[in-house]
């Protein structure tokens, strides 16, 4: 037998495990920062950006740098403007609560009732689809469905339940409310239908064993645990209705006006520093949505 | 010859081995027992370089390893899940250290297949290369998993519970291939194993891993015979465990006064270990001449076939098995519940100092 | 309420809901074959693919005017598959970096959602203002450019962490002790075995590039994408061609998914066939 010679290590040097750690960590790192940079770059930097510029000083037809917080003021003394607010935040509250209601049903269908895998998943994936299709198309194709020469308009006259086309249905905030439920519940519907297909099913089973009604089943096991995916759609729906113009600009005839109709028209006419303020405020609504469901669930742990 | 002094590797406050020592010598097979969470997986890992010690040194034939990165190691490793490249054929599996490997990469694509179907006729699986691994059974994929490593011609070959996947059947007959194969290449196997019989089987030594330190690391039968601390003897699943205190030239156990085989000091806690196979059973008036005996109830039986299982209570509540052959009886008839004297040749014991842990 | 009669009519429901996502879709599709002198809306005047050719300019000169897509299609199509190549690339990166654990992970995965999270109209917005106040000329290739990466490589970054984590790192591990270098080992192993989940990353990326046009509206320039030119078009008077031309779009990305799903199915079927035959005699 031979014996082994290598030098002890001195006391100085570190580990190799502490070596292999803080490689591995290098790596990490080398690997996230080009990443990390393009957002911070293309993304924090822009949004910083917006808040600097709703500062500065408007003049007709240019901005610059001057600070000033006459912007802000006429912002939040403006009837139009803070109206805008308003009907960014009801738009808002009425479209997510319009998703769950019209949502829930068929996630808990697809992820309870259906038990074949196949089915499930076709299910799944027919209501998925539209979301790979132009949104842009998926907007536009509710005009003819719902015009007084569209779709509805035609089957209930030739139905003969109404004699007059009903105008309400387009060029209104009907039609903005319709559209963006149609376009967003998506977005609702998957989230849910993917915890409530996590339930296991035996723990149903021997509440159904124990006697418990459908109804007692449904408050006590399945509610509370598809409550995570409901967040979780809650936050795609808020972050898609809050930031949407185009709905609005296309289906409502002018009649509704967001905050984000008004950083379009802003920036049209090339009112930069007004747009930034309303940017600002849409921004700071945002965040208090998203902060607000985050204190309810961990997204990082149910993705 | 593999050469681990000192090795120390913590997971933040967890300790998974510590001060650890251990020489598998060359051209040997070495099994490494111990229990699960013992730190076993964790030994081969820092051998083949998928992780680094906190402390301690590895080094093979004077080579140090630690600190090296892992391809650079020449060491082999079988998986306990095979790990098989799933989107390759058997072929390629086995080709893939040859064609890829940093130094010393095979690129005449004829020896390449040559090499490969040397290495599949060595572990049985001749014109098996051109399947998919999707479409071989558990222990074909374990032979393939074994000729991909022993293909690149590894200095040792690290093997992490490889029948651990496999049925009884083909466990035994793999135990046996394993050990043909080892002996054709002359290269050492590290084979790593929960179950005391494997180790016992395979290994020529076997080295016994408890509370991350090896506790003893000897040939098999002076390992299954004359296991040197109360943790060795424990893992080989065969030797009952009596704690007590010394006390008037005895040891002053719960189930009596047994004789110490040599002088300890008085009140030394110690612990005295009898063999499953070697205690004998008796009514408590008919104990053999010569033997030292304690009492102890009998609690049930357990029939395995070619031996049978007694269950016994010592007073104090420690389980005492014997083992009696089928062909072979020593046992009486006996009843649940009633007390019977245990006996032993008093020179069969073996005796710990210490307290148990 | 009867739990016999909540499955059925659930189900009724389903359906109910799906004739909402589809019917406009349908709709549309029924009138983009309407006659030359129909209007976009019903009734149709008579069957034809007038609209059709109307957007391929195969019709004589007609009171309409034809969608400017042609080269706008063009430049979609690039921009999508440039951004596509950047957010894939970065996606693995970043999910193969979290697969250590390291300090700072937790707001590192927050910065990253946040792409996806924030309206496109306000970064663009940003963009706009910060290209404006550094003096760099908004062109698609550029500032749209890098906020497709922005909102798209979120969504490649979660699809390859969900392919992560179901990885078995013993195969790399197995590699590397067969004397294969680290850059082999992801090559030859680590990559072929992640690929369906990159192609998944890919389709993510170059749908949502090629549809979007929020992030698109404030920082595109004077050279417009397809979503802008089509966008352009609403604020006028709609004619069936743009009916005719979601259809062909709405073809267009089923095609792409159908490519998807046969390329998933060549990738995974390949040598993944169980085991089914007896074990091997002695």
């Amino acid at each position: 037998m031979t014996t082994v010679t290598t030098d002890m290590p001195d006391t100085t040097e570190t580990s190799p495990a502490a070596a292999r750690e803080a490689n591995e960590r290098r790596r990490a790192l080398m690997l996230l920062s080009p990443g990390l940079l393009w957002m911070i770059l293309f993304m924090v930097l822009p949004m910083l950006m917006v808040i600097y510029v709703s500062f500065w000083t408007q003049t007709t037809f240019a901005v610059n740098d001057t600070l000033t917080t006459a912007s802000w003021e006429r912002f939040l003394s403006s009837a139009t403007y803070l109206g805008a607010i308003g009907t960014t935040l009801r738009i808002w509250a009425i479209v997510l609560v319009a998703t769950l209601v019209v949502g829930y049903p068929v996630a808990l269908f697809i992820g309870l009732f259906v038990k074949n895998q196949t089915v499930q998943t076709a299910l799944l994936v027919a209501c998925v689809i539209p979301f790979w299709t132009s949104f842009l198309i998926r907007v536009i194709a509710w005009r003819p469905m719902l015009g007084t020469e569209g779709a509805i308009n035609t089957i209930l006259m030739n139905l003969g339940l109404i004699n007059e086309p009903l105008t309400f249905l387009l060029f209104s905030e009907f039609s903005v409310l319709v559209g963006m439920t149609q376009i967003y519940c998506v977005f609702m519907v998957g989230p849910i239908t993917f915890m409530i297909s996590r339930i296991d099913e035996s723990t149903i089973e021997a509440a159904r064993d124990l006697g418990a009604s459908f109804g007692t089943i449904f408050r006590r096991i399945v509610l509370p645990l598809s409550m995570p995916g409901v967040i979780v759609g809650a936050i795609f729906v808020s972050v898609m209705v809050l930031g949407e113009f185009a709905t609005a600009a296309s289906l409502s005839g002018r009649k509704v006006n967001l905050l984000g109709n008004i950083i379009v028209s802003q920036v049209g006419s090339l009112k930069w520093a007004f747009a930034a303020v309303a940017g600002v405020v849409l921004t700071i609504i945002i965040t208090a949505v998203i902060t607000l469901a985050l204190r309810v669930v961990d997204l990082r742990k149910e993705m | 010859m593999l050469n681990l002094s000192g090795v120390t590797r913590r997971y933040g406050e967890t300790v998974a081995l510590e001060d650890l020592n251990l020489i598998v010598p060359d051209d040997t097979y070495m099994s490494l027992l111990g229990a699960s969470g013992a730190g076993k997986t964790t030994l081969l890992r820092l051998i083949a370089g998928f992780e680094e010690p906190n402390a301690g040194q590895i080094s093979l034939n004077g080579e140090r390893l630690d600190g090296k990165a892992p391809h650079r190691r020449d060491i082999g490793f079988v998986f306990q899940n095979f790990a098989l490249f799933p989107h390759l054929t058997v072929q390629e599996n086995v080709e893939f250290g040859l064609k890829y490997r940093e130094t010393g990469a095979c690129a005449d694509p004829k020896e390449l297949t040559e090499r490969a179907a040397d290495a599949l006729q060595l572990v049985g699986l001749d014109g098996f290369g051109h399947r998919g691994v999707g479409e071989i059974s558990g222990g074909q994929k374990q032979r393939v998993a074994l000729a991909r490593t022993l293909v690149t011609e590894p200095r040792i070959v690290l093997l992490d519970e490889p029948l651990g996947a496999l049925d009884a059947n083909l466990r035994n007959r793999m135990c046996d291939e394993l050990r043909a194969i080892r002996e054709r290449l002359r290269v050492s196997f590290l084979h790593v194993t929960g179950s005391e019989t494997e180790a016992l089987t395979m290994g020529d030594t076997v080295a016994v891993l408890s509370d991350g330190r090896i506790v003893q690391a000897d040939g098999s039968t002076e390992l299954f015979t004359r296991p040197h601390n109360p943790a060795a003897a424990r893992h080989l699943n065969a030797w009952n465990l009596l704690e007590g205190t010394a006390w008037a030239g005895a040891l002053d156990t719960s189930a009596g006064m047994l004789p110490l085989s040599r002088p300890l000091a008085e009140g030394a806690a110690a612990q005295i270990a009898l063999r499953f196979d070697q205690l004998g059973v008796s009514d408590l008036d008919a104990v053999p001449g010569g033997r030292s005996h304690f009492t102890a109830r009998y609690v049930t039986g357990e029939f395995n076939g070619p031996t049978a299982l007694s269950f016994f209570r010592a007073p104090d509540g420690a389980l005492i098995q014997v083992v009696d052959h089928l062909g072979d009886p020593r046992l009486p008839e006996l009843t649940e519940g009633r007390s019977y004297a245990l006996h032993y040749a008093p020179g069969d014991a073996l005796l710990f100092e210490g307290a148990s842990t | 309420m009867n739990t016999n009669l909540l499955k059925p009519g659930l189900a009724a429901y389903t359906g109910l809901f799906l004739l909402f996502l589809y019917g406009p879709l349908i709709v549309l599709a029924i009138l983009s074959f309407q006659g030359p002198n129909g209007g976009p809306q019903f009734p149709v005047q008579e069957w034809s693919t007038y609209w059709y050719q109307h957007l391929f300019g195969a019709t004589d000169t007609s009171r309409v005017s034809q969608l400017p897509v042609g080269e706008s299609l063009l430049r979609s199509l690039v921009l999508a598959f440039m951004t596509t190549v950047v957010s894939t690339v970065l996606g693995v990166m970043s999910a193969e970096a979290f697969r250590v654990r390291f300090k700072g992970s937790g707001p590192a995965f927050y910065l990253i959602i946040l792409g996806m999270m924030v309206p496109g109209v306000l970064v663009g917005l940003g963009m706009a203002l910060l290209s404006n106040f550094i003096g760099v000329s908004r062109a698609w290739w550029g500032t749209a450019f890098v906020l497709h990466v922005v909102y798209t490589y979120p969504f490649a970054f979660l699809v390859m962490l969900a392919i992560f984590n179901r990885f078995d790192r013993t195969v790399e591990e197995a590699s590397l002790s067969l004397g294969v270098s680290p850059a082999q080992t992801f090559r030859r192993v680590t990559f072929p075995i992640i690929f369906p989940g990159v192609l998944s990353a890919m389709l993510f990326s170059f749908t949502l590039s090629y549809d979007e046009f929020s992030r698109t509206l404030f920082t595109i320039g004077r050279e417009l994408t397809l979503p802008l030119s089509i966008y352009g078009t609403f604020s006028v008077e709609i004619y069936p061609n743009l009916f005719a031309f979601g259809v062909l779009t709405t073809v267009f990305s089923f095609t792409l998914l159908v490519v998807y799903g046969l390329l998933m199915k060549r990738f995974t079927a390949v040598k993944s066939g169980s085991y089914k035959g007896q074990e091997e005699a002695a």
